[in-house]
């Protein structure tokens, strides 16, 4: 599904990101973990084709992201806060997704039943503005708004920061569900490990930019990277 | 501890955003500064003489004391409209060991430091002094100006205090409908008995004390009213506002447009910015008041047929120029969702061309000026609606500064979107607009003129897919620079 080849990211001279090849393939849930400043969200916003890749090419689906848009209708993502239009309730926020991604009210409307759950009465018919809800609450709607659409490709940095614990659990077996269900890759980044090993099959360490773990998760995987970061 | 709090502010001042910039944008600031404070010093010193000439029969003190009132409720309208109340800054001081009380003295005391405060002053210290110098007695004068003094502090602390709370704002605002309802029906003058007051008040010294207790009162009142509230969740947060939803669903019928039309509107509304760009746009409506009502410009229609421009285009500039900046805050976003760039474009278009046409039928009135004033003012409706919309989307491609919508802009902070690239964009929409007008006006004559502007108009109008996508082109290739920008905050 997407191919990084000689993909690297450059500062002023400083490297920040440097992936010789990576490839995730169709249906992945894939993993990315890393300390401050191993290059996850600068890998994720290259994705996204919302910064300049200093050399090299990200394929999503067989389009190169930085010279086409046509990856755009079967990806969504949620990076952060920014991405949330904060004068809007988070009815309104979906249903304008919703529209972008060729959905109406009634679609959107029955769409959002199956996260009654995870919502928990917070969400949903408030009257409140995006920008007045909690950091958690927020992250809910963003999530949530990322899964609207049925997209392909699927980009979640850090979805299980700020939330409160059933809701990470909830998460989790919401991530796990869906990559069984509708075979969408998911790529997640998270500093949470015990996280981030249960919901993904597959979880690549970066370290100071550069890929230096690849690992396809097993009963050990947990162990083999708390021993990795506990140095 | 005040001490530690004022070292504080200087570092606020000198390490803020705004006067990080270039430092040709420094000195434009500094001459930017000057060049208001001296008008308004002029003003002070030159109002003495030039109400003795025009009404030579009354003395300049009494007309000015009649006019007070009017001065203090525009001076308060535009305050509410555009100071900013220091508030954030005082969260990270709630939980250290410092008194309540002098934290509450100190955000009172801040507010009294505002630029809205001196900005009078510049008018009441030379107007004093040109009294002192005319003969006026000494005493009377020094008292009439503190009286001035303190009552532009009430005004200050009435500011804060209508922003703070619903019932104070809304008692002040029905006080405010019944006088201007009894003053312009002409049931009864209420400015005159007012007039009358401050008159007493020069002619009596020692009642200079009144605007001095009515000051402290409403220091008190504050005083009282943010201790009550303060909480993160009362006075010293910002305010939550329950959501107002309006049903926009009727907007439907403009098709692929409407999902940002409906966003956009939505944009205007809810923050507090975008109203205050929407509320400075209508001002422009009484641009022309400036410019028709003059001799002077009769006999040059090049410059009436740039005062038309702007009666309707007040929205269209000031909103225009700051696109794509409005949507900065999750510009993010709408370059990785699957949104066609050109529709998110035209919406804006729709927006500007809408308000046009608004505005143009709010200047009706301008009739009375004669049909030729009007036709201008439908030409210039015509060339904004085709031409200088188009090119002030395209300077707005060039603007990469990000905005905060929520929050007022400051006076004098306002630097966005200001450097030589935008300077440069400014001129045509001032200069074409008068060549195509003045150009066949000398050669051919006045309808030509009209008619070359008007015609300029319909042709953008015409072009519009191929201006868009022209626009659309640049904003592309501007993405990664202006997310960059947007970034940064």
């Amino acid at each position: 599904m997407i191919q990084v080849t000689e993909l690297s990211k450059k500062y002023s001279g400083v490297s920040v990101l440097n992936i010789t090849s990576l490839e995730i393939p169709k249906g992945q849930a894939f993993g990315l973990v890393g300390n401050n400043g191993a290059g996850k969200t600068t890998f994720f916003n290259l994705l996204l084709d919302l910064i300049k890749p200093t050399t090299g090419t990200i394929i999503n689906n067989e389009i190169q992201v930085n010279t086409s848009e046509l990856w755009k209708p079967f990806t969504a993502a949620f990076i952060d806060e920014s991405f949330l239009i904060g004068y809007l309730t988070a009815e309104e926020y979906f249903y304008f997704i919703g529209e972008l991604r060729g959905m109406n009210k009634t679609d959107i409307d029955a769409f959002l039943v199956q996260f009654e759950e995870i919502f928990n009465d917070e969400i949903i018919g408030k009257k409140k503005y995006l920008r007045d809800l909690s950091k958690g609450n927020q992250k809910k709607a963003g999530i949530v708004a990322a899964l609207i659409g049925n997209p392909e490709v699927i980009i979640l940095d850090e979805p299980f920061a700020n939330l409160d614990p059933t809701t990470q659990i909830r998460l989790k077996k919401l991530l796990k569900d869906l990559t069984i269900e509708s075979n969408a890759t998911v790529l997640i980044s998270s500093h949470d490990l015990g996280h981030v090993t249960e919901v993904c099959e597959r979880i690549v360490v970066l370290d100071k930019g550069n890929l230096v773990k690849d690992i396809n998760t097993s009963e050990e995987t947990l162990k083999e990277l708390e021993t990795y970061f506990s140095v | 501890m005040i001490k530690n709090f004022l070292n504080f502010e200087w570092k606020q001042f000198a390490r803020s955003s705004y006067f990080q910039k270039g430092i040709a944008i420094k000195i434009l600031l500094a001459l930017a500064v000057l060049y208001f404070g001296g008008i308004a010093l002029l003003v002070g010193a030159g109002l003495f003489f030039i109400l003795k000439k025009a009404i030579p029969e009354t003395d300049p003190l009494i007309l000015v004391n009649n006019f007070l009132i009017f001065w203090f409720i525009f001076d308060l309208a535009l305050r509410f409209f555009m100071q900013q109340l220091p508030v954030m800054n005082v969260k990270p001081l709630m939980i250290v060991p410092v008194k309540r009380t002098t934290i509450i003295n100190y955000l009172l005391g801040k507010t009294a430091l505002s630029f809205f405060n001196f900005l009078p002053l510049f008018v009441f210290v030379p107007f004093s002094i040109v009294l002192l110098v005319q003969g006026y007695p000494v005493l009377n004068v020094v008292c009439w100006f503190f009286a001035m003094l303190f009552l532009v502090l009430s005004n200050n602390f009435i500011n804060f205090l209508i922003n703070k709370s619903n019932t104070y704002f809304y008692v002040l605002i029905s006080v405010l409908a019944i006088f201007i309802g009894l003053e312009f029906l002409n049931i009864y003058k209420v400015s005159a008995p007012i007039g009358v007051a401050f008159n007493t008040l020069y002619n009596n010294p020692i009642l200079s004390i009144i605007p001095l207790v009515l000051m402290v009162v409403l220091y008190a009142v504050n005083f009282n009213f943010i201790k009550k509230e303060f909480y993160l969740d009362d006075a010293v947060s910002k305010k939550v506002k329950e959501v107002n939803a309006i049903d926009l669903s009727w907007m439907n019928r403009f098709g692929s447009v409407a999902v940002f039309l409906k966003n956009d509107v939505k944009l205007i509304y809810r923050n507090a910015r975008p109203r205050q760009v929407m509320m400075m746009s209508f001002l422009f409506l009484f641009y022309g008041l400036i410019f028709y009502t003059q001799e002077t410009y009769k006999n040059m229609p090049a410059f009436l047929a740039f005062a038309s421009i702007f009666v309707t285009g007040g929205f269209l500039l000031t909103f225009g120029q700051l696109v794509p900046s409005w949507d900065s805050e999750y510009y993010k976003m709408l370059m990785s969702q699957n949104i066609p760039y050109k529709k998110y474009l035209e919406s804006k278009w729709y927006l500007m061309v809408v308000a046009v046409a608004v505005s143009f039928v709010l200047s009706t009135p301008y009739i009375y000026f004669g049909w030729k004033i009007y036709g201008m003012i439908a030409a210039g409706a015509l060339f904004n609606i085709g031409l200088n919309s188009f090119i002030t989307l395209f300077g707005g491609a060039l603007n990469r500064v990000p905005i905060e919508l929520n929050v007022k802009a400051k006076a004098f902070s306002n630097t966005n979107g200001f450097n030589p690239t935008q300077m440069l964009i400014a001129l045509p929409k001032m200069v074409l607009p008068m060549l195509l007008f003045y150009v066949p006006y000398k050669f051919i004559s006045f309808e030509a003129g009209l008619i070359t502007l008007g015609l300029s108009g319909v042709l953008g109008i015409v072009f519009k897919g191929f201006f868009l996508n022209k626009i659309e082109q640049l904003y592309q290739k501007g993405k990664y620079k202006t997310l960059a920008a947007y970034n940064e905050k």
